[in-house]
This record gives C-alpha cells, sequence and structure tokens, in this order.
C-alpha cells in the first residue's frame, strides 16, 4: 500500500503508452532475442559466432554504418542552416519553409524515391547540373550507386534533421549573440562559444533521429541501389522473406537494434554531457 | 558634472543621430556629448527611442544619419565588437551554459587574455559586486538582483570605455531596485567608469545621475543636471515628465521690462518671461513652491505678499505620501493645480476654498503651442 500511494498518479498517463509498446513492440522483440539465441530449443550463441565470422556480414556491417553515417552528415550539412533561415525568417517566409520541409513527408518514402530514380539516371538533373557545373566530363549513372543512396535517403530524412535543431534555435535569445558582440568577440567566436553549444541539444537530437532512420532504412536502398548492395536491414529482410532464414534474420536485426540504440543512448548521454540548456 | 567629465566634455559625442523604422521616426536628430566618467540618464516614456539610441552607440542598430565619436575614435561604421563598448541588457542576456565565472570571463577570453590574467579579473570583478560566492553557480540558478549583478561585472570585466546600461532594475522590487541604484553608484565611482543609463522612472534618474537627457518623441528635450531640470525645466514635456506640477494655460495680458502678466481661469498670474501680449502660454509651478493660506474668511481675493502671486481654488483630493500631503485642487480644462504640504492644513476638507501663493520668480512659462496633447497623455 505504501510504496502504491508513492506513485505520483499523473505518472498513471504512460501506462497506456507502456501498454501499446510492451504488447506490440516489447514482445515481438522478445521473440526475435529468443529466436536469435535459441537454436533446436537450446539456448546457444552460435547464430552470433556464425554471423561474426563470415567476412561478408563484416561487409554488410560496414555498408551499413558507412551509409548510416554519410546520410546523417550530408543531413546535418543541408539542415542545419535551413534550421537558421528557418529559425530566422518570419511571417510567410517561415511557414513556405516549414510548408516545403512538411509537406515532402506526406507524400511518403516509396512515391520519393521513384522520383529520385529519375533525378539520379544518367540523364538525370544531378548529372546535367554537374556536366554543365565542368566537373563532371560526361553525363554519369548515379541511380544504383552508394552516392546516389546517400542523397537520396538524406532527402528522405533531412526534415528529421531540421526539426529539431530549428526548435531548439528558435528559443536561443538573440540578445545572448548581441551581449557576446558587446564584450568583444567576434563573429566567429559568438558562433562557436554562443551559439552552437546552446544549438548542441537540437543538433544531437537530429543527429540521432536521421542516424536511428538511416542505419535501418529499407525501402530507399530497395529501390536507390538494388540487391547487389547489402546493408543489415536489407539483409534481414532478406533473411525472412526471400531465404526464410529465421536465424540468420533475427541475428541481423538484434545487431541492428544494438548499433541503433547505443548511437541514441550516447548521443543523448552527450547532449548532457555537452548541451548548456536542455 | 565631474572634474575629468569637465576635462573631456565630448568624451562621448552623438551628433545628429536619426533612425527610421518603417515611416516611424524613431530618433529625430540626437545630440548627446557625455564627459569622461560622467553618469548621464536618458530619461523618457516608453517608445521614445531610449533603447535605440542606446544600441545605436553599441553598435548593434545602424543609425540612417549622424555619428557616433568615442574619446576621439569615429565608431560609426565599427562593428559591436570593435567599440569597447559594455552593455547591461535590460534583460541581462546571460549565457545559460556559463557558469558565474564563466560569464564574467567570456570577453576576456574572446579578447584572448592570458589565463591567470583572466582568472585575477574576475575574482576582482565578481568581488566588487558582491556575488564571489557565486563563482560556481549556474546563472539559471540566480535572482533577478544577483543576475543583474552579474551582468555588470560581466561588462566591466573587460574595462569599457563606456557602459551602457538599459533599464536594468527595472524588473527588480523597489526595494531591492534603491539599495541596487546605491551599488551601482558605488560601482562606478570606484571603477570611474563614462554610464549612459536608460531609465523611464524619474525618482532612479534624479538620484543617480550627474546630468539628465529628457527624451521626447525622438528628441532630447533638455540635457542639464537634476537640480536643474527639476527647478528650470526647458519645455512643457520636462516640467510634466520629471516631478509634480501646476499647470495652467493662460494669454499674456501685459508685458513690461521682462515682467508678465498673465490672464487664467484663476485669476492672473504674473512671471518673468518674454512674450507678446495676447500669446498663449502655459505657467508651471513647482508643488512645494507653492504655500497654503486658509481663504475662508477673505472675502477681497487671495492675495500675497509683495512679488508673490495667490489664487484661490477648492480642494478636490488630498493624498496622503508618507512624510508629505499631495493636495490636489479643482482645476479648469486644460489645467492641474497641485500643492505639496508637510501636513494637511486645518478646515482642509474637501470642497474647501484655500488660498495658494507662491513667488513670481517662481513661475516658469511656456509657449502654450509646445503642450501637445501627446505630451501630457505620455505623462499620465
Ligand atoms: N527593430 C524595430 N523595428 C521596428 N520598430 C522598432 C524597432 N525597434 C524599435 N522600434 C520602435 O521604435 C520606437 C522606439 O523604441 P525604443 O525601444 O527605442 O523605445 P524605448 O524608449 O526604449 O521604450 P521603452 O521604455 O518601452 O523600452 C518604438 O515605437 C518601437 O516600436
Ligand atoms: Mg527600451
Amino acid at each position: 500500500m505504501m510504496a502504491l500511494r508513492r506513485i505520483d498518479p499523473v505518472g498513471l498517463l504512460v501506462l497506456p503508452a507502456v501498454l501499446y509498446l510492451g504488447l506490440v513492440y516489447g514482445l515481438p522483440l522478445l521473440n526475435l532475442l529468443a529466436r536469435a539465441l535459441v537454436i533446436d530449443g537450446v539456448p546457444s550463441v552460435a547464430g552470433f559466432v556464425k554471423f561474426f565470422s563470415d567476412p561478408f556480414d563484416w561487409i554488410v556491417i560496414g555498408n551499413t554504418l558507412r551509409i548510416a553515417v554519410l546520410v546523417t552528415l550530408l543531413s546535418l550539412a543541408i539542415g542545419f542552416p535551413t534550421a537558421l533561415a528557418l529559425a530566422r525568417a518570419r511571417g510567410a517566409a517561415q511557414a513556405l519553409i516549414l510548408v516545403a520541409i512538411i509537406l515532402p513527408l506526406s507524400v511518403g518514402v516509396v512515391v520519393k524515391a521513384f522520383a529520385w530514380q529519375i533525378v539520379l539516371r544518367r540523364d538525370g538533373v544531378v548529372s546535367q547540373a554537374l556536366v554543365a557545373l565542368g566537373l563532371w566530363d560526361e553525363p554519369q549513372r548515379l541511380l544504383f550507386t552508394e552516392a546516389g543512396l546517400v542523397i537520396g535517403a538524406a532527402n528522405v530524412f533531412v526534415p528529421f534533421m531540421i526539426l529539431p535543431i530549428y526548435s531548439v534555435v528558435k528559443l536561443i535569445d538573440p540578445r545572448l549573440g548581441e551581449a557576446a558582440a558587446t564584450l568583444g568577440a567576434a563573429p566567429g567566436y559568438r558562433f562557436f562559444r554562443v551559439f552552437l553549444p546552446l544549438a548542441l541539444p537540437g543538433i544531437v537530437s537530429g543527429i540521432a533521429f536521421v542516424f536511428s532512420m538511416a542505419v535501418s532504412m529499407y525501402v530507399v536502398p530497395n529501390l536507390l541501389i538494388g540487391d547487389r548492395f547489402q546493408t543489415l536491414a536489407t539483409l534481414t529482410g532478406r533473411s525472412f522473406l526471400l531465404m526464410r532464414n529465421e536465424q540468420l534474420g533475427s541475428t541481423t536485426a538484434v545487431v541492428l537494434l544494438v548499433l541503433a540504440v547505443s548511437v541514441v543512448v550516447a548521443s543523448s548521454a552527450l547532449s548532457r554531457r555537452f548541451g548548456g540548456q536542455s | 558634472m565631474t572634474e575629468a567629465a569637465a576635462r573631456d566634455p565630448g568624451f562621448l559625442s552623438i551628433a545628429a543621430a536619426e533612425k527610421h523604422f518603417g515611416p516611424a521616426t524613431v530618433l529625430d536628430g540626437v545630440d548627446l556629448a557625455v564627459g569622461r566618467g560622467e553618469f548621464v540618464s536618458l530619461l523618457g516614456p516608453s517608445g521614445c527611442g531610449k533603447t535605440t539610441l542606446l544600441r545605436i552607440v553599441a553598435g548593434l542598430v545602424r543609425p540612417d544619419r549622424g555619428r557616433v565619436v568615442l574619446d576621439g575614435q569615429e565608431l560609426t561604421r565599427l562593428p559591436p565588437h570593435r567599440r569597447d563598448i559594455g552593455v547591461v541588457f535590460q534583460n541581462y542576456a546571460l549565457f545559460p551554459h556559463l557558469d558565474v565565472a564563466g560569464n564574467v570571463a567570456f570577453g576576456l577570453k574572446a579578447r584572448g587574455a592570458d589565463p591567470a590574467a583572466i582568472a585575477a579579473t574576475v575574482a576582482r570583478n565578481l568581488a566588487l559586486v558582491q556575488m564571489s560566492a557565486y563563482a560556481d553557480r549556474s546563472v539559471k540558478a540566480l535572482s533577478g538582483g544577483q543576475q543583474q549583478r552579474v551582468a555588470v561585472a560581466r561588462a566591466l570585466a573587460v574595462g569599457p570605455k563606456l557602459l551602457l546600461l538599459d533599464e536594468p532594475f527595472s524588473a527588480l522590487d523597489r526595494k531591492l531596485r534603491e539599495a541596487m541604484q546605491i551599488d551601482l553608484k558605488r560601482i562606478l565611482r570606484e571603477v570611474g567608469t563614462t554610464a549612459i543609463f536608460v531609465t523611464h522612472d524619474q525618482d532612479e534618474a534624479l538620484a543617480m545621475s550627474d546630468r539628465i537627457a529628457v527624451m521626447a518623441r525622438g528628441r532630447i528635450e533638455q540635457l542639464a543636471t537634476p537640480a536643474e531640470i527639476y527647478a528650470r525645466p526647458a519645455t512643457p514635456f520636462a516640467l510634466g515628465f520629471v516631478g509634480l506640477s501646476t499647470r495652467i494655460p493662460g494669454t499674456v495680458q501685459a508685458a513690461e521690462a521682462g515682467l508678465l502678466t498673465i490672464a487664467t481661469a484663476l485669476g492672473p498670474i504674473r512671471a518673468r518671461g518674454h512674450f507678446l501680449p495676447g500669446s498663449a502660454v502655459l505657467v508651471g509651478v513647482r508643488p512645494e513652491r507653492i504655500a497654503l493660506g486658509s481663504g475662508a474668511g477673505d472675502a477681497t481675493g487671495p492675495a500675497g505678499p509683495a512679488g508673490h502671486n495667490a489664487i484661490r481654488a477648492a480642494l478636490a483630493d488630498a493624498i496622503f505620501k508618507g512624510a508629505r500631503v499631495q493636495l490636489l485642487f479643482a482645476a479648469p480644462e486644460g489645467a492641474e493645480v497641485q500643492v505639496e504640504a508637510s501636513s494637511l492644513p486645518a478646515g482642509a476638507a474637501p470642497g474647501a476654498l484655500l488660498d495658494l501663493t507662491w513667488a513670481v520668480d517662481d513661475t516658469l512659462v511656456y509657449p502654450a503651442a509646445e503642450a501637445g496633447p501627446q505630451d501630457l497623455e505620455a505623462v499620465a
């Protein structure tokens, strides 16, 4: 009774979410873990040993991490300035940028990926632009290349970089920059010593969002690069759907889960350590 | 003015500063000279352009026209970080990601001072504002008055040539504000920094300033010592904005050798000044200059000693103010008659007729046209 009474009634509000997640997410996850760790009814790590001893699987892990990191970096490079512009814009301009960011989210990944197929073709816009700028000697196909995958995936995920950064940056008091200026800080110093530390929590959550989505994306690589290039997510899909190898599928899924969760946990720890406001 | 200020009266000089935001004229040609070591207040109603003028001096706003010169150096085109001007913002604008010492050290680090010197300067400035015990605290965990002190220490730590303060006490309660006023004066005296202080609180301006610049509608109406502004307000606006006053409109009837006789709804009033007969004027008197007499038994009308004005008016209200009583009298449209007395005179019930007398030399006269309705609204 005493223990019960100490529970904050407001805390009970999370109950529906806990039940829902527990049923549709927690239980299947346990099931997945069980399949990865139980072979023929006996607990065993043989599946993981086999997985990590195959050089091909290390290439898949490498592919997954490399693509996720590159997509995250490209999203950051595009998303950070956009978030600043969005935070500074007023009225109609701000509404327009917000719509431009949020509207594509409602289009759906498949449609967007098909659009990118057109853009990344040998005679597509990107190729033609690079030739016109003199960066390329002749048109090249970006579709079904890693570069094409990174460009396309960043396009899909960049709103999830922009929005958390924007929501933090718009709360930064502009007086702080002015105060720093009157104290003798040049623009670069103000950016790195005042603006960036205060924007960091937003940057970190943007990175966590985009990385965890990019590391586990399935549809986009399927449409933009195809079967020759495997990531942990596509390999998991193939194992279950094509090869009917539940053991391998569960193992890759667990590896992927551990990777994604550790990045999110590490980034939020970093944010707490360095973030000024939170 | 202090001695140093007298030696270098144009230490800061603002010439013909103008600023427009769209169609609105916010600063309409402001000239201001501040001496070295001087403490000058910008006093004026909300929206008259005080903050804008301060921001122009700091380099945070670019004037449309005009020049700013500090210590012989033209600043007009210089960015804020190269001006050597400290600012204490109204909301303090402390860096939330740094602790108290980190805030005070910020400017020194930005200027690349060496660590040992930074530590010593930070310690000295925290001691100056009596915040040494809080060096490691987060600025988010400080009270308003403590944040204010940190903001002052941070601005002073870099040793600016000029300190600008934009209503630094407006968020503090009355008691704390008065303590901070005394403290700030002490600190600035110790450091010898020249300061411009924005306020719309006349008591604060009168108490703290070497000189006060009374601002209205983007212009400086008067720049003078507190005593001079109080005794000889240059415009009806300054008269109305600084301190209490009796104000009565009238028409000049006769002008002889600088002595005016002015017809008003409350009877003739004499004053010294130069106006043509027939001019519409505004007569002003400070309330503590007026002596009260009982007008009840005297049927011939009010009369004062030689060289004095006398009017008779009906008491409308008495406001008790602790040490003094403020008496408000019934007055015709456009006039305001009030007297400050040390105590309520005998038989002074609302409706009672009293005689008000004051010296002709204490009577102020202004052209009536200058007192626009906006001015009186701003005062209210
Ligand atoms: N950036 C701006 N854009 C448009 N108008 C502005 C801007 N800054 C100030 N103003 C206008 O200029 C006028 C003067 O503003 P300012 O802040 O200088 O007044 P103030 O005397 O400091 O008033 P307060 O006592 O309320 O702080 C106001 O009418 C204000 O609306
Ligand atoms: Mg202001």
